[in-house]
């Protein structure tokens, strides 16, 4: 399923997480893994100075800082390098969010993994400019699914056996399904569909009868199984669930009561300033929350 | 020794010759061949008495040093009124010396002029407005710019900069297939959200041929996504040309006249070969001060006009906002203190002011806009202009000419700043950057995107 990885990395801690679990994958999946460190921010309009992401100067970008911060990332991983083989490293300067979606478009892969969020960090160079945005802005734009491990204890990636697909009902959320019905399949495991009516408008004083709650949560059952249920064929490891509440709690509670080894959802927000969505996003806090593995698939994968 | 390998009179005209220099890392050798430059005092004092014309020569003798012009400058303010940042004394003591000695100076005396050409003059153009007699040290400082740049006398980064136009007829290294695979890629990314967004390449007889800023294309192609929807949105007809789409001119700040002439051309005759009714430009000053002001007399057009009307980016969203092509949803408009950068090469070169006041009427809740004091015409350089930002060399000097915006925009009380203009957007950028002061900058495009109404049957059908 995975011939073709790339794993865009800081090479600090933030990523330790997603670097264990793409050797993982890599290594099951005999893949070749392609690891991708954007070194710095231009900063300079057109000089050639760049902000280094890790030590914050700024700095004249040529081959050989270049070679050296291949150096210091083959440091870094030297554990991971001596136990699989199949490993290329890169560094490229510019936006990381835009860097890594230009990568993924000259070299498509199967899959892409991104590294734990840099925004903490209030000397971060990513944070204003176009920071802890990346995670937004590549899996809204990607072509292929973005996996994304931002705890430890989402980084392990053992046999699946348990999916969670979650559904928004939205057309991104056709492609995750059919993806992670493909996943199910080709696991031989479980898949379970799941949907959360939202009624966190509540705290805001919106109350919502229950009534309209239970009426919503059967038309959303029904229409997991019109919309999904028949396109699962003989297939018949799934389950179909929909509960009420704060949909990012939800899907955590879910994930973790059917010992999920990977969510699959879509990305599907049309919100454009990243910025604005960041708190509010469904997706990241999911991320940031789940104890496995998050995978986004916004559009139909070849099969 | 005469000519240095990297740092020499001969510009760069290849890709070969373009990536050796970007390879002296900082041009540290190119800046230790310069101290070695001779200066060929003949070919100097003919370049003078051949294109040193009748205006130059008229301001440098009338100039009454009676130090007018010294409060105008914001080099000369943020640097303790020191004497050296006077303008009528920058320029009497640099272009005014070599002619009053014919050409006759050192190698020491043109290291020293190319620090007073690029760190200690933005070309800002705002003494010129103070000056009794009309005396512009900017342009006279642009013209000593060529003059240095002919002898090789340039900071490493410009030279980079004019080669990268003579090589790619861009200011970076974006070649053709580059800039329209990017078209092609930031119309299928936007595609999903805006049902029918086209980048169309090369179509002739359009009402509309859009240029832009290599940088855009390069870094935040998102910059080209959003021109093209804001187009799609307000139903213009427009396109952009496979050749010739790079509207900025580092050859401009370099002083590589010969390059200017060239990269101007390549965008005329793309608008020869399209026909458009009209061309827009980015949110760029400089880039429209050289292709729409400057660039017809660089090209040698008798009219002093380029081949088709011209508009800066603002004058397109005025005009689109006015004419309700795009209409912005009162709800969404800014609800804080904002205030806007004016920039030196298209409000007080070309007189804008006004345009860009009625987009702040349409874009901001009445009320939250603040001006800087002082704005418009009278507003200062951003500290970063006229190549200023690029120069790793007088990195301190660009710093320390930042303190004046700074200090303008923490007087607004503003937390956004709205800055149509890359260079402005790059220094206001660095600013924060380097003195930490809790604002946040934008170009126009991304603020439209989110407040404009888009009509019914342009929403995605989901």
């Amino acid at each position: 399923m995975f011939k073709t990885i790339l794993f865009a990395t800081t090479a600090t801690e933030a990523c330790d997480h997603s670097a264990r679990t793409a050797f993982q994958i890599a290594k099951q999946y005999d893949a070749e893994l392609t690891m991708l460190h954007i070194l710095g921010v231009p900063s300079r309009g057109y000089s050639q100075m760049v902000r280094d992401v890790k030590t914050g100067e700024a700095v004249n970008v040529d081959n050989e800082y270049r070679a050296w911060v291949v150096e210091e990332m083959k440091t870094y991983y030297a554990h991971q390098l001596e136990s699989y083989g199949r490993v290329k490293l890169d560094v490229i300067e510019g936006h990381p969010h835009r860097e890594i979606l230009r990568y993924l478009r000259k070299k498509p892969v199967d899959l892409a993994m991104l590294g734990g969020p840099t925004g903490g960090e209030d000397d971060s160079v990513y944070k204003k400019v176009v920071a802890g945005s990346t995670m937004h802005r590549v899996a809204k734009h990607a072509p292929c699914p973005i996996l994304f491990v931002a705890r430890q204890a989402a980084s392990f990636w053992g046999g699946i056996s348990n999916i969670v697909f979650v559904t928004d009902f939205s057309r991104a959320s056709d492609a995750a399904f059919e993806y992670a019905a493909r996943m199910a399949g080709s696991v031989s495991g479980e898949l379970h569909l799941f949907h959360v009516v939202d009624i966190s408008s509540m705290q805001g004083g919106m109350v919502m009868e229950q009534e309209l709650i239970e009426a919503r949560l059967r038309e959303a059952r029904s229409q997991i199984r019109r919309h999904y249920v028949k396109k699962l064929g003989a297939f018949r490891d799934y389950s179909v669930d929909v509960w009420e509440g704060l949909p990012y709690v939800e899907i955590v509670k879910f994930a973790r009561e059917k010992q999920a080894d990977l969510l699959i959802m879509a990305h599907s927000t049309r919100e454009k300033d990243p910025e604005s969505v960041r708190l509010d996003s469904n997706m990241e806090q999911v991320i940031m929350r789940a104890n496995c593995p998050v995978l986004s698939v916004n559009r139909p994968q070849p099969i | 020794m005469p000519e240095g390998k990297f740092c020499n009179k001969v510009p760069v005209n290849t890709e070969e010759e373009l990536k050796a220099l970007l390879g002296d890392t900082g041009g540290k050798q190119y800046y230790e061949e310069m101290k070695h430059l001779d200066v060929d005092r003949d070919k100097l004092w003919a370049t003078i008495q051949n294109t040193c014309k009748s205006r130059i020569r008229t301001w440098l003798e009338i100039c009454a040093h009676c130090g007018m012009c010294a409060d105008s400058c914001f080099l000369y303010l943020i640097n303790d009124c020191d004497p050296v940042q006077v303008p009528a004394y920058k320029i009497q003591s640099t272009l005014g010396e070599i002619i009053r000695r014919k050409g006759d100076v050192d190698n020491a005396f043109m290291r020293k002029t190319m620090e007073v050409a690029w760190a200690k003059c933005t070309c800002c153009n705002r003494c010129g407005m103070y000056c009794p007699h009309g005396i512009d040290m900017g342009i006279m400082f642009g013209y000593l710019r060529g003059l240095l740049y002919g002898q090789g006398f340039v900071p490493w980064e410009l030279k980079i900069g004019a080669g990268m136009h003579r090589v790619y007829r861009a200011q970076m290294d974006v070649t053709q297939e580059d800039w329209v695979e990017t078209c092609e890629w930031m119309a299928e990314e936007w595609e999903e959200d805006y049902p029918g967004l086209t980048i169309p390449v090369d179509k002739p007889d359009a009402d509309i041929m859009y240029t832009c800023n290599a940088r855009e294309v390069k870094h935040y192609p998102e910059d080209l996504a959003e021109a093209a929807v804001l187009f799609h949105l307000a139903g213009e007809n427009w396109t952009v040309p496979s050749e010739g789409w790079e509207e900025t001119s580092l050859c401009m700040f370099a002083g590589d006249w010969e390059a200017c002439k060239m990269q101007v051309l390549h965008v005329y005759d793309a608008m020869d070969r399209l026909k458009p009714k009209r061309m827009v430009g980015t949110e760029c000053g400089h880039a429209h001060r050289a292709t729409v002001i400057e660039g017809p007399y660089w090209a040698g057009r008798d009219d002093g006009q380029p081949p088709v009307e011209c508009l800066h980016y603002v004058e397109w969203v005025a005009e689109a906002l006015r004419e309700g092509k795009l209409k912005i949803d009162p709800a969404k408009r800014i609800k804080e203190p904002v205030t806007l950068q004016d920039s030196c090469n298209y409000i007080r070169n070309q007189g804008l002011k006004e345009v860009t006041r009625e987009i702040m009427s349409y874009m901001v809740e009445p009320g939250y806009f603040v001006e800087m004091n002082p704005n418009g015409e009278h507003n200062y350089c951003c500290g970063g202009g006229g190549g200023f930002n690029g120069i790793g060399l007088f990195r301190p000097q660009r710093n320390k000419a930042l303190i004046t915006k700074r200090d303008q925009i923490l007087n607004t009380g503003a937390k956004l700043v709205i800055a149509p203009c890359h260079n402005c957007w790059d220094a206001i950028r660095d600013l924060e950057e380097e003195y930490k002061i809790g604002i946040r900058w934008s170009f126009l495009k991304p603020l439209l995107i989110d407040m404009v109404i888009v009509p019914d049957h342009l929403k995605p059908k989901d």
